[in-house]
């Protein structure tokens, strides 16, 4: 066998294998996004729901409406905020399981993986017993001090504690097999040459751990600006994120380009957002 | 020599106050450390504890303390369908889907890994961009496709487990694909290359050799996909049509209205059903070493 057509037969083989996820990915994302796209261009009219048109009025009235873009301001902050508790939590979990040599580790990680198995709703109602009117804290407040009540629900701070306990697991996850990575022979050498747990935390474990770190922040970072059963069930009537603002748009007012447009906008400031922090921490990484 | 005595004596103590100050400072950290980890912890586990314990609770209506215990809501969710059919739909559609994203997933990522082809990296950041993309985007962009076929070709398709599978497909392939990736780049190739120079054809080199040694990452891969398939509720929420709901679904829009020990029950049976399949699939794959 000649050495071209050998290449073209192993080509050909590539192709069949990756042809039909290609195929999916092509069908089902790019193509929907592109339709999606076209619609978000579109007019709405409370007649004809739909109206086929070029215009950009769509976005524009988005950024022009302080509650629009005060809602993409809350978004990118409540996922700003849990993406930074999360890495502050996340670590010490992840490190200790990591270089844990206890037969219990692997229930440890059993632990960390199970809530990954059970929705968001699970979460969101357990937090719905502590937080709530009549709930945990607001029972034990009023026992203490008779007359008072202290209902925590339906504030940022319930959302902010429902998106941490579901990504952090994700979180504990990532760091833990990139911490697992590293050499433990590379800490017991910055230990043996004098420096402090602190120092070879800073300037050892750190620096090795900061692809994982970011890997591990675009992860949840992504899960928080997509959240929608959270906010909606914690945040309640009043608190409103970009999803479940999003489905609103689309299933109650049935505005469909506006949806659309509000689709674009999510995406777009996700993607640049992640596609930001990687390039930084790339650039640390190579200066370091 | 009186002077140096006196200072050699003086440093002393200062030299083995050194440590101690550090000593110190180290459980202070130390502190900190393990008041982060209980935090983290507590986060995590606080929520489920007490969807348990709500589950437990004798009245209809959530009060602390409860006027008492019983375990009657988990007899009486028999009661309500809702919630059985969602799970059935629910598994049908995981199921499906972890199926179907094997046969794709595995393939595919054996083209990028021992292939070397023109369009390598831009097809390895095409199929895992799913990953990235919103899910409630998805769910609409899929819906406004969807709503364009069914008017085209007049075949309903909202609500019908082609659509369902196909949507979950696209967002569980990513994840087969990253595991075993991830699983094929560790692997000997050698192994591989052993059983070719004697004599295996590919097919058999692909059969015998490399897809038993992908085993773990195949059995990750799987469960991955099984979750994110069955836990889904932002691209879902689109595609689905009344009577055809997926369990998380159906539990969402149940506590809209309101939260009682029925529905903690309900919870509460899908997660030690997963909890039991989980320690089940523990014993065969270490979890720890795959996830």
């Amino acid at each position: 066998m000649s050495r071209p057509s050998k290449r073209r037969t192993t080509g050909l083989t590539a192709g069949l294998l990756i042809g039909p996820a290609t195929f999916l990915v092509m069908g089902a994302l790019v193509t929907p996004l592109l339709l999606l796209a076209r619609y978000s261009l579109n007019r709405y009219d409370r007649t004809n729901f739909m109206v086929e048109a070029l215009t950009p009025e769509n976005y524009l009235r988005f950024f022009y409406d302080p509650f629009y873009t005060g809602v993409l301001w809350t978004t990118l902050w409540i996922a700003l905020v849990t993406t930074v508790l999360c890495l502050v939590l996340g670590f010490p979990i992840a490190y200790r399981l990591a270089r844990s040599q206890s037969r219990w580790k692997s229930v440890g990680v059993l632990l960390v993986i199970l809530p990954l198995f059970i929705g968001s709703t699970v979460r969101a109602l357990g937090w719905m017993g502590v937080l709530g009117r009549g709930g945990l804290v607001d029972s034990t407040v009023a026992a203490l001090s008779p007359g008072s009540s202290f209902p925590l629900l339906y504030t940022p701070f319930a959302v902010v504690v429902g998106i941490l306990s579901i990504n952090l697991p994700y979180m504990v996850l990532t760091l833990q097999s990139v911490i697992e990575g590293i050499d433990a022979r590379v800490e017991e050498a910055a230990d043996s040459l004098g420096a402090d747990p602190s120092r070879r935390f800073w300037h050892v474990v750190l620096p090795l751990a900061l692809p994982g770190l970011a890997t591990g922040g675009v992860l949840v970072f992504i899960l928080a600006m997509n959240a929608y059963a959270t906010p909606l069930l914690l945040g309640g009537a009043r608190f409103q994120m970009m999803a479940p603002m999003l489905f609103r748009e689309y299933a109650v007012n049935n505005n469909w380009p506006f949806a659309a447009a509000i689709a674009f906008i999510l995406m777009v400031t996700t993607l640049t957002l992640t596609a930001a922090s990687s390039a930084f921490v790339q650039r640390r990484y190579k200066a370091a | 020599m009186a002077g140096i005595a006196a200072a050699s004596e003086g440093a002393a103590p200062a030299r083995a106050s050194t440590p101690a100050v550090v000593h110190r400072r180290v459980s202070a950290a130390a502190v900190l450390v393990w008041g982060l980890i209980a935090t983290g912890v507590l986060a995590m586990a606080v929520p489920l504890v007490m969807t348990a314990y709500i589950s437990l609770f004798r009245d209809a209506v959530v009060v602390f303390p409860p006027s008492g215990y019983s375990v009657s809501w988990y007899a009486r969710i028999l009661e309500f369908p809702r919630f059985g059919d969602a799970l059935g739909t629910s598994l049908r559609i995981a199921a499906m889907a972890t199926l179907g994203s094997l046969a794709l997933g595995i393939p595919a990522s054996l083209a990028l890994v021992r292939y070397r082809f023109l369009g390598r990296g831009l097809l390895n950041v095409l199929l895992l961009s799913p990953l990235t993309v919103p899910g409630v985007v998805i769910g609409l962009s899929i819906y406004v496709l969807v709503v364009e076929t069914e008017i085209a070709t007049e075949v309903p398709l909202i609500g019908s487990d082609l659509v369902l599978v196909l949507a979950h497909l696209l967002i569980t392939v990513p994840w087969v694909i990253r595991l075993c990736v991830a699983n094929l780049v560790g692997l000997d190739r050698s192994v591989e290359e052993a059983a070719a120079n004697l004599g295996a054809r590919p097919w058999s080199v692909l059969w015998r050799v490399t897809l038993p040694m992908m085993r773990q990452g195949i059995v990750a891969a799987a469960l991955f996909a099984f979750i994110v398939s069955f836990e889904n509720i932002e691209m879902t929420l689109f595609l689905i049509a009344p009577g055809q709901t997926t369990l998380p679904i159906s539990v969402l829009q149940y506590l809209e209205y309101k939260v009682d020990p029925l529905v903690a029950a309900v919870v509460m049976v899908q997660t030690l059903v997963i909890a039991g399949l989980l320690l089940l699939l523990d014993r065969y794959v270490k979890l720890s070493r795959i996830v």
